[in-house]
Formats: structure tokens, sequence, C-alpha cells
């Protein structure tokens, strides 16, 4: 009897609960996107009002309710877990990019500042100085700053027309690439007589051709070589060298130079960033970025590894998708 | 007074800009009128026909592309050199389009103005519609539509990258004319970075293996050492 009783409670809550189930599918089918209030309740309110509606012994109809409301809340919560994680993301996305855009507005203030600050005193000089000499200084010193920052704006020029326009995609021998990146970065006045050696493998033969903007490769990897330059003494080398793994090109440009403090390696491919050991040298600061981003926009990647102790060097990479 | 000296206008809302620009301008023989607006440019271009006119792209009261526009519509032919605000890439491409004889990106060597002025006035024919405002350009058995992006040679389409045909698009809108690799890398690339002068030369060879000219005894373009190129066969341009 007991037993018998127990069995009839059973079943009298078992069926208001598949009924509600199947309205809550029905709600789900019908209404892909219903309300959240919806979603959590409609399972339980339709089981407990089918229960109502049955004479099912009402307690029991409130429990199955209940218990169906939790289930569905369950599956709800599960449901917009995926939502929740993803709008976090974003807002880490956010507060990165106005983090990196107010490292980025400071870091311009700053490269302005210095060649402003330099052109307003060649104006005073040139205003105040007596003779022709003092005078010719002045103008000397404020076209230095004057070229400073057409190199900014040049190069920020580049940045933002990165982002705008499509890139080529056409055949790229990298060999004759490098040559004449090497070739160029010879000729510079400022670097006569530095050592630069070009690597390229000689099996397989021809090297691998990779895919992308012939001219956008020539700059990243000169501004890599220019920047080797920049860092290093006559008494140091450069090498200059194409490798090839199955399925990456990598192109690296190696020095043996003091090497880049590991402080800054981290952001070392940021805008304007500048490491401790940079401060004084010439440059506006975003070439590495726009190697970095040249990289990207060809579905490869930039990286550098470099030791300040023995056996001392930085090597910058550029890793490009084989053809 | 200003009979013999050629009569520039120089629009720019930027005092700094045109107070230094005109004296040197009339420094080197010119005879500068100097407006702040893209209205009054309009206006005294209409009453004053001077022989050239310097046109900012964004000013106040109507940009320098709208005024050049509305000049052309009205068949005023006066040689236009547009100063570019920013060098992007679409709007390079714009002034090209409207009919601006040459253009020159913010910021530049106000001799690289003054060059662009005189190679502007030498190539202008008075009243004449120039090429830089022709949508089709032929010059022997090679044709170039600029508005489709086609060049043909003896009416077979040449397969060339997008580059190649601005650099021949340039070369051919400015035929006659010694053009620098600099020069190029400006107005094509809208950068100039060092190692750029190789990038020129090898879009240059491409354009040749395109052109079938060989630069020994070339047809279309020729190389001057030490300077750059030049556009060597007679352009006719239409439409």
């Amino acid at each position: 009897m007991f037993k018998n009783r127990w069995k009839t409670l059973l079943v009298w809550s078992l069926l208001p609960f598949s009924v509600g189930l199947l309205f809550f599918i029905v709600v789900q089918v019908f209404f892909p996107k219903p309300s959240p209030i919806l979603t959590s309740v409609d399972f339980g309110v339709a089981a407990f009002v089918l229960g109502a509606t049955l004479r099912v012994p009402s307690v029991f109809a409130f429990l199955f309710g209940f218990v169906a409301t939790l289930i569905s809340v369950g599956i709800y919560y599960w449901d917009r877990r995926r939502v929740w994680e993803a709008q976090s993301l974003y807002a880490d996305y956010v507060q990165d990019t106005a983090q990196k855009r107010r490292h980025f507005l400071r870091r311009l203030d700053h490269e302005i500042k210095n060649p402003l600050t330099g052109m307003r005193a060649a104006l005073v000089n040139l205003k105040e100085e007596k003779t022709e000499e003092e005078r010719q200084r002045a103008v000397g010193n404020a076209d230095r700053a004057v070229q400073r920052l057409t190199r900014l704006l040049t190069d920020l020029r580049k940045l933002s027309d990165l982002d705008d326009r499509a890139i080529e995609r056409l055949p790229v021998d990298v060999p004759e690439l490098l040559d004449d990146v090497v070739t160029a970065a010879r000729t510079i006045p400022a670097y006569e007589g530095r050592n630069i050696t070009l690597l390229i493998p000689k099996i397989p033969s021809p090297f691998p051709m990779i895919t992308g903007d012939r001219d956008l490769l020539v700059l990243a990897v000169y501004n890599l070589v220019e920047n080797a330059l920049k860092f290093t003494s006559a008494e140091d080398s450069i090498e200059v060298r194409a490798l090839e793994d199955g399925r990456s090109i990598l192109i690296e440009v190696a020095d043996s130079g003091v090497g880049i403090p590991s402080e800054d390696i981290s952001r070392i491919f940021d805008e304007l960033y500048r490491g401790s050991n940079a401060r004084g040298t010439e440059g506006s600061g975003l070439g590495l970025a726009l190697v970095h981003r040249i990289a990207v926009l060809h579905g490869g990647g930039a990286g550098v590894r470099s030791s300040q102790t023995n056996p001392r060097g930085t090597v910058f990479t550029v890793r490009l998708p084989r053809r | 007074m200003t009979l013999d000296r050629p009569t520039l206008l120089l629009a720019d809302d930027d005092p700094t800009i045109a107070d230094s620009l005109a004296p040197f301008l009339e420094r080197a023989g010119f005879h500068v009128l100097v407006v702040s607006d893209g209205a009054s440019a309009l206006e005294k271009a209409h009453a004053h026909h001077p022989e050239l006119i310097i046109l900012d792209v964004l000013m106040p009261r109507m940009d320098g592309r709208e005024v050049l526009r509305r000049l052309r519509r009205s068949n005023v032919w006066t040689p236009t050199i547009l100063l570019t605000q920013v060098g992007e890439a679409s709007e390079r491409a714009l002034a090209l389009e409207e009919g601006a004889d040459d253009y020159l990106n913010k910021p530049f060597d106000p001799h690289e103005l003054l060059a662009r002025i005189r190679a502007v006035l030498r190539r202008a024919r008075p009243g004449e519609r120039s090429l830089t405002a022709a949508w089709l350009l032929t010059a022997k058995d090679l044709s170039l539509d600029r508005r489709a992006r086609r060049a043909t040679l003896a009416g077979r389409t040449l397969d060339m990258t997008p580059k190649a045909l601005a650099v021949l698009e340039y070369l051919m809108t400015h035929p006659d004319e010694a053009v620098t690799r600099e020069r190029l890398l400006e107005v094509v690339w809208g950068w100039e970075y060092p190692a750029g002068t190789r990038t020129v030369d090898t879009r240059m060879a491409e354009l040749r293996r395109a052109l079938n000219d060989d630069p020994a005894e070339p047809r279309f373009i020729e190389t001057i050492p030490g300077e750059g190129y030049r556009f060597i066969a007679q352009v006719h341009g239409e439409g």
C-alpha cells in the first residue's frame, strides 16, 4: 500500500514534469532568444500549472516544479557562461587597448616635445645671436629638429597606411629581396664599411618562395638591418639570413651588439617604445612596430631573442608562411 | 608691375604656411595671391586668371578638391597643384582622378614645391586640358585606360601589378619630364625610405618587361643616370 502510494505519486508528478519539459523545448525552439526570466521559469511554472490542473497533490507538483525550475536555471546559466566569458575577454581587451593608447600618447608627447624644444631654442638664438656663425648653427639645429619630426610623421603614416590598404599578394623571392636590402644598407653613408653578411642556404635550391607584398617586406627587413646598425659599433658584425623549416620561411637579422635588457624585450615591438639603451638613439621609435605589423599582415609574426652576457648579441626573427 | 611675373594663387588656411610660402615664392620670381579658404580661391581663380593654382585639400568653406572639380567643370584648365594633408593612399589616387596636374604631400620642402611649380608651368599649354585630366592616354601602340586600370600594347592587355601601373600612369601624365625615384616613391608609394630607390627600380624592371622596352634602346621609358626616368614617347590624352 505504502509502496503503491509512492508509485501513484511518482507517476502523477512525473507527468507534469515531462509535459513541462515538452513545453520548455517548444519555447526553446520557437523563441530561440527568450528572455532570461522566461527561460528559467517557464519550465517550472508549466510543471506547476499542469500539476494543479491534473489535480496532482499540490505539494509534489510544487516540488517537481521547483526541481524543474532549478534545472532550467542551470541550463540557462550553463548556456550564458560562454557569453560571459567572451564579455570578460572583451572587457580585458578594451582595457588593454585603452592602456596601450595612453602609453602611446605619452610616448608621442615625448617624441614631439624634444625636437620642438630644440626648435624653439634655435629660433631664440636666430633672433638674438649676432654672429653669422652662431646663426648658421641655430639654422642647422632647427633643420635637424624638423627632420626628426618629419621622420616621426612619415613612420606614423606608414603604420596607419598599413591598416587602411590591402597588401599585395604576389610571389616574392626572399634571397633576392634580402640581397637588395643588404646592398642598400651597405651604402648608407653613416654606416660605411660595416660588416654585414648575407647567408642563404644552398639546399634546397631554389629557396622556397613566399606570397606577399615585396615593398612592405623590404621595409620590414630594412628596418631590422638599420636597427642592428644603430645598436652596434664598427667592430661588431651583422648577419642577415634566411632559413626554412618546411612550413615557414624565417628571416633573421642577427648582431653581435650589446644586447637588449630583458625588461625591454616584451615591449620592444610596441609603438614608440624605447628600450633603456635606445633613449639617445636616432629614430622614430616605430621601426620595430612596423616590422611586427607587416609580419602579422602576411600571416606570420616577429620575435626577438637577446643576451647581454657572453655569448652576447641579438637576433630578430620574422616568420612568414611558405607559399 | 606684375606684367612679366607669372601669377600664382596660393590657397591654404594655415597662416603660418601661407605667410612663409608667399615671400619664398615671390623671391623665386612669382607674383603670389594668397587666400585662406576654398570659396575665395574659386572666386580669385575666376577673377584674376592666375597661371597656376596651389590648393590645400582641407580648407574651410569648400575643400580644395571641390574647388578643383568646380573649376574643371566650368572649363578652367589652369594648372593646379594639390597639397594633401595626409599621405593617405586613397587621397593620392583621388588627386590624380580629379585633374590635379601634380600634388605634394605635407610636410614638404619649399624647394620641392618650387620644382613642381616650374615643371607644371613648363608642361602647361594655356587654356588646354592637361594630360592629367584625361582618362585615356595613348603613346605609340601603348594605351592606358585610367578608369579601368588597364594598359594595352598593340591591342593586347598587359599583365602588371597595380604599383607598376601607377608608375606608368605617373610617367605618362608627366611625359618628357625627368622624374626622380624619390618623386615616384612619394606619388605612388606615398612614403620615402632609404631602400626605396631600389624598390622603384624593381617595379621599373617589371614595367619594362611588360612593355617589352629595352633600356638600352627605349621606345617608352628612358633611364637618366643618377637622376631617374623619363617617358620619351609622345602622349595623347582623350576623354
